[in-house]
């Protein structure tokens, strides 16, 4: 055995969990090496010290009571993710937009961009904005020019002109989110009675637009899918990747996003 | 009930203190920690059907922290940091007794506590979320591995060099 080769099991040696057999050899070749027996009195010395003196942190009561109240109700496989959510960001249940913004972020960043299983965090996420879009139905809808700036001011990059929605479509909720370390907005538009459609913005610089599954929309060509019954059309605008998600059916969901596009 | 939820419900506490130990070490900030923790249980029962149950959940909690500290917090403002074995030996060089600089302060403390939290502060992220995993949470260095999603010899290399840093910061400590 050489000494790189005693370097490598030496962090295994230190906590005895090398077969014996190889741990004979290491610790032969560290008697007959000055160099690899400092080593390994170094490793052991320090997991020593830092095991035993390193402060440890533990977990404030309250962040363990949300985490608890998060566990308790994560029964229905579909509503964990909301239900945890709301619950692990108290301050915000009332930020529906936010809620969902978070969820959309993820399976963004996690999955969709890059493969297809997010397709479950999909629908997970619209069928659960439903859900919850159901409950603010009762809000009037704010005011789309401060909702707007009020985004403008937050997003943290140039969005352009965007859609203020209109009395087919008023404009729900916006919040800031973060994709892939970016960041990123979300706007919730209200089609109908629990029918939304939601628009999030990213930079694009470096997002790709899959090159299948085109959907012409007049001169437009977005990438389109559908997943769990939701329409989702991804495109480029501008400097911005944009997603949409649906609640609407494909023909409405066409004409929506013609209404976002020619916005900008 | 799902298998893999039913395991997380009955075990996840029992990680709490460790994941949000390792977040501390991560974010330092006692709130920008909680915040990490909670991302990171979210995450897990939002992705549990990608856990197997019966297996490792809590290096898969780890993981999932690990996955969202360096994706999301280090991005966010905080500085990414050089994991770049030359800049590192540089580093241990500095930081030797040629340069005088012999703690993160310039001098040690005399207080064990205090110059050892200082010395791990002092690492990189990848290098003190290895060492933390590695001596303070006591996973093997295949864990460490799957928690830190590289290969197991790049664990080692970096506990290796951690190790030199940690040396130094604690010459009055350890010989």
């Amino acid at each position: 055995m050489d000494c790189p080769e005693a370097r490598d099991h030496l962090a295994e040696l230190a906590r005895n969990r090398l077969e014996p057999e190889v741990a004979e050899i290491v610790r032969a070749h560290a008697a007959g090496c000055a160099t690899c027996a400092d080593a390994l009195q170094v490793e052991v010395g320090l997991h020593a010290l830092i095991r035993e003196q390193a402060p440890r942190y533990s977990a404030p009561p309250a962040l363990r009571a949300r985490v608890q109240a998060a566990l308790r109700t994560a029964e229905r496989p579909m509503a964990s993710g909301w239900r945890a959510w709301l619950l692990l960001h108290p301050w915000q249940a009332s930020g529906l937009a936010g809620a969902l913004a978070a969820l959309v972020a993820v399976w963004v960043a996690t999955g969709w961009l890059a493969a297809d299983p997010a397709s479950r965090l999909v629908s997970l996420a619209v069928e659960e904005h439903v859900e919850y879009a159901q409950e603010a139905m009762h809000r009037p809808p704010p005011n789309p020019a401060e909702l707007l700036a009020a985004l403008r001011s937050r997003a943290g990059f140039a969005l352009g002109p965007l859609f203020p929605g209109d009395t087919e479509a008023p404009l729900m909720s916006t919040t800031t989110a973060e994709l892939r370390g970016k960041p990123a907005v979300a706007l919730v538009y209200r089609n109908g009675p629990g029918r939304y459609t939601t628009l999030l913005l990213m930079p694009g610089a470096d997002v790709a637009i899959p090159a299948e599954d085109r959907l012409a929309i007049e001169t437009f060509k977005p990438h389109r899918r559908v997943t769990s019954g939701k329409q989702v059309l991804f495109w480029k605008q501008n400097d911005l990747a944009c997603l949409l998600v649906s609640d609407l059916d494909g023909p409405a969901t066409a004409a929506f996003f013609l209404k976002i596009r020619k916005a900008a | 009930m799902d298998d893999s939820l039913s395991q997380l419900r009955a075990e996840a506490l029992t990680h709490l203190d460790g994941l949000y130990n390792l977040a501390r070490w991560l974010v330092r900030d006692p709130a920008e920690a909680e915040d990490l923790v909670q991302e990171t249980f979210l995450r897990a029962l939002r992705g549990f059907h990608q856990f197997r149950a019966g297996t490792n959940l809590r290096a898969w909690l780890f993981q999932i922290l690990r996955n969202t500290f360096f994706t999301q917090y280090r991005k966010r403002g905080r500085e990414a940091e050089a994991v770049d074995p030359d800049v590192l030996d540089t580093m241990a060089i500095r930081l030797g007794p040629a340069s005088g600089a012999g703690s993160p302060s310039g001098a040690s403390s005399g207080t064990l506590s205090v110059d050892l939290r200082a010395a791990l502060e002092h690492l990189p992220d990848d290098y003190r979320a290895v060492v933390v995993l590695a001596d303070v949470e006591d996973f093997t260095m295949t864990e460490v591995a799957d928690i830190m999603g590289c290969p197991v010899g790049t664990v080692k290399s970096r506990l290796f060099r951690a190790r030199a840093i940690l040396q130094e910061l604690l010459r009055d400590y350890v010989r």
